[in-house]
């Protein structure tokens, strides 16, 4: 039985898992389906009831029957690099590979669908309110008179992307910003803004979720650090991530939101306030985990691999019975 | 109309990205030209990662 594993050739961190699984003489077959048409090939045939369906790449033939898991890592848009790439292109190709995929049977890291839904930010909000996790007093709005309000009942605001996303044309990055006394938010009405109530951080942690296994990570917040600098990934600290415990209340809360969201893999974030509390920030359905990896040791890419490679009976049942109860 | 939000916005360096190692299909594996895997060339991932993570998601290290 063969992991597929749908990501992108510069995708450095699947090659830690690639390793693994050729260590363990586990059968892998990568791809990407930005090559398909062209570099990858496939076909599908429903006859007599039956469907049996054939994946290729890179030399490699696969049937879908043989797939024990599919790794959903940093796949590129089906057909993006074909000679003669197209909207039209792009929508058969996905059609064909995700569609013929999703009927194999195999267990995803993570689910399309539940990956298309967990990557918006408004809703893991509500997901982590909901299953009990604690999450900064937030607003999403165009309102500008909102928005006045809010800052009137929260002074201290900081304002993100409400997709997470950077934008491009040209290319800019929009890290998390602290917002100055007296901003003018007459511009909320140009498009959706997300606000949210500053957290006084000691710590950023990363929490890397892989099945039922929880692997955290801390990256100290410097005492002397400057209120302003609030987005890690752009802050100058060379203070390392160091594994941490995760508290009973708070593991619960994340198998939790997996199991409800239907995910399988997630990075979460969360800001450790001067109280030890871990306030929600987000959880990145697909996220890096090699700097965490490389800073701390955990065995990340060794626990996916393990996850790609065995079944877990008992989560599967958890995932049947979701399916069967949404109507 | 500028949006509130790119009033926080910085301008991406456009770095010229060249990986040293490049995607062996045989292997599946992106190998550095001695024929290592590069993902265990721990200080070069840490040296890209710290590149990418503030100019962009070429490598996907901000996220």
């Amino acid at each position: 039985m063969t992991v597929l594993i749908l990501t992108c050739e510069q995708d450095v961190t699947a090659d830690l898992v690639v390793a693994r699984l050729n260590r363990s003489g586990v059968p892998v077959v990568r791809v990407d389906p930005a090559d398909l048409p062209g570099g990858v090939a496939l076909s599908g045939e429903y006859v007599h009831g039956a469907f049996r369906g054939h994946l290729s790449a890179g030399g490699r033939l696969v049937s879908m029957s043989g797939l024990r898991s599919i790794w959903l890592r940093r796949p590129g848009t089906p057909a993006s690099r074909a000679a003669e790439p197209s909207g039209w292109l792009t929508e058969e190709s996905s059609q064909a590979l995700y569609g013929m995929l999703r009927a194999t049977g195999a267990r995803w890291m993570n689910d399309p669908d539940a990956a298309r839904r967990a990557r918006h930010k408004p809703w893991q909000l509500r997901h982590a309110q909901q299953i009990g996790l604690p999450v900064p007093a937030t607003l999403i709005t165009t309102f500008p008179q909102a928005a006045r309000e809010f800052a009137e009942r929260f002074p201290d605001l900081v304002v993100k992307p409400v997709s997470g996303t950077h934008p491009q044309e040209p290319p800019r990055t929009v890290p998390t910003s602290r917002i100055a006394p007296g901003t003018d938010f007459a511009a909320v009405a140009f498009g959706p803004t997300l606000l949210q109530r500053r957290i006084a951080k000691t710590a950023d942690i990363r929490l890397t979720a892989v099945g039922d296994r929880l692997l955290a990570a801390r990256k100290e917040v410097h005492p002397d650090a400057h209120p302003d600098e609030v987005d890690v990934r752009y802050t100058a600290s060379d203070a390392p991530w160091r594994p941490v415990d995760v508290p009973a209340r708070t593991a619960a809360a994340v198998r939790a939101y997996l199991r409800d969201a239907g995910l399988a893999y997630g990075a979460f974030d969360f800001a450790e306030d001067t109280d030890g509390i871990w306030w929600f920030l987000e959880c990145n359905q697909s996220g890096q985990f090699g700097f965490v990896e490389m800073d701390t040791d955990q065995p990340i890419a060794q626990t996916v691999a393990d996850w790609l490679t065995h079944r877990e009976p008992e989560r599967q049942t958890h995932r049947e019975d979701r399916l069967r109860a949404t109507p | 109309m500028r949006l509130f939000v790119l009033n926080y916005a910085r301008t991406t360096e456009q770095l010229e990205f060249s990986a040293p190692y490049t995607y062996d299909s045989g292997l599946q594996l992106n190998v550095l030209p001695d024929g290592r895997i590069a993902a265990h060339d721990l200080a070069l991932m840490r040296e890209l990662g710290a590149t990418t993570s503030t100019a962009g998601s070429k490598t996907h290290f901000d996220d």
